[in-house]
């Protein structure tokens, strides 16, 4: 079972990728998890109200699904040993974001992961978004 | 207002936060993950970890819990209706297990002043209960003006 999702070896020029459609109650599910219960994620007529046009994802559900997508990719989670980004537009109820990420270079047991983080129009939801991860 | 520059530096009490294994796995659904280190207790059991572990960015909850306190500081008297959260970082260092227990210490480490906008630089730091670094989360918050 555990070879499955072991990747053993990180290389530079390896891609891996992901995709997320935000469900209707994607932000009420991630407030409950993680306490972000701010009014913008979770009700659309404050949304409106503040000029958001609806409600919005908490800006770290993109960071923690960007970093699932390079968990799943590498297996064990103890790999991941630096994630960061810039949150540059809002990821909006009913979007789908999509996830790339490319190793761009390895140095020793060190691999660092440059990561595009896309809306449906091509848009940058998350920019400078980086990752370290151990390579073997 | 500007954010007063004299805050860096400014900390916070220690907090305690005891890692729960429903609740590891209620934040790996909400992020929509099928991993099965977060999720399957068998597979977890058998894992180099022995029990299930927390995704990296589980540090969002219990950096939710420190963060508040800042948002609702009368001295740092930040405009919460004008922030918004620009950047964040995490270095992870040891695995968050189910059953832990950690220890997190906040400091201001960052305030800069722009034109139109503050930038307030948060850093949490989280030990677990045999003492182990476990991660580093620095938080940017803006404040328009």
């Amino acid at each position: 079972m555990k070879a499955m999702y072991e990747k053993n070896s990180i290389d530079a020029g390896d891609t891996f990728n992901a995709q997320q459609k935000i469900d209707k109650y994607r932000a009420i599910y991630y407030a409950g998890a993680s306490g972000d219960f701010n009014p913008i994620h979770i009700d659309a007529e404050f949304g409106k109200m503040v000029g958001l046009g609806g409600a919005i994802l908490q800006g770290l559900c993109t960071l923690g699904f960007t970093a699932d997508a390079v968990t799943t990719w590498i297996g064990d989670p103890g790999r991941l040993k630096k994630i960061k980004c810039r949150f540059s537009l809002p990821v909006k109820i009913g979007d789908t974001i999509t996830i790339e990420g490319l190793v761009t270079e390895v140095h020793e047991d060190t691999g660092t992961v440059v990561i595009k983080v896309i809306n449906q129009n091509g848009g940058d939801v998350l920019t400078n978004v980086q990752a370290e991860v151990v390579t073997k | 207002m500007a954010v007063d520059k004299k805050f860096v530096g400014k900390t916070w009490p220690t907090m305690v936060y005891e890692v729960g294994k429903e609740k590891v796995k209620e934040f790996a659904k909400a992020i929509k993950s099928n991993n099965p280190y977060y999720l399957n207790d068998e597979f977890a059991s058998q894992s180099k970890y022995k029990t299930i572990v927390a995704p990296p960015t589980f540090a969002v909850v219990f950096g939710a819990k420190l963060i508040e306190p800042i948002f609702m500081d009368k001295e740092l008297n930040l405009n919460v209706a004008m922030l918004v959260h620009g950047e964040q970082e995490f270095e992870f260092y040891t695995m968050v297990k189910a059953g832990d227990i950690l220890y997190s210490n906040t400091r201001i480490i960052g305030i800069e002043h722009k034109e139109k906008l503050d930038v307030v630089a948060i850093e949490i730091m989280t030990k677990n209960q045999y003492n182990q670094d476990v991660s580093k989360g620095i938080y940017t918050f803006v404040v328009r003006k």
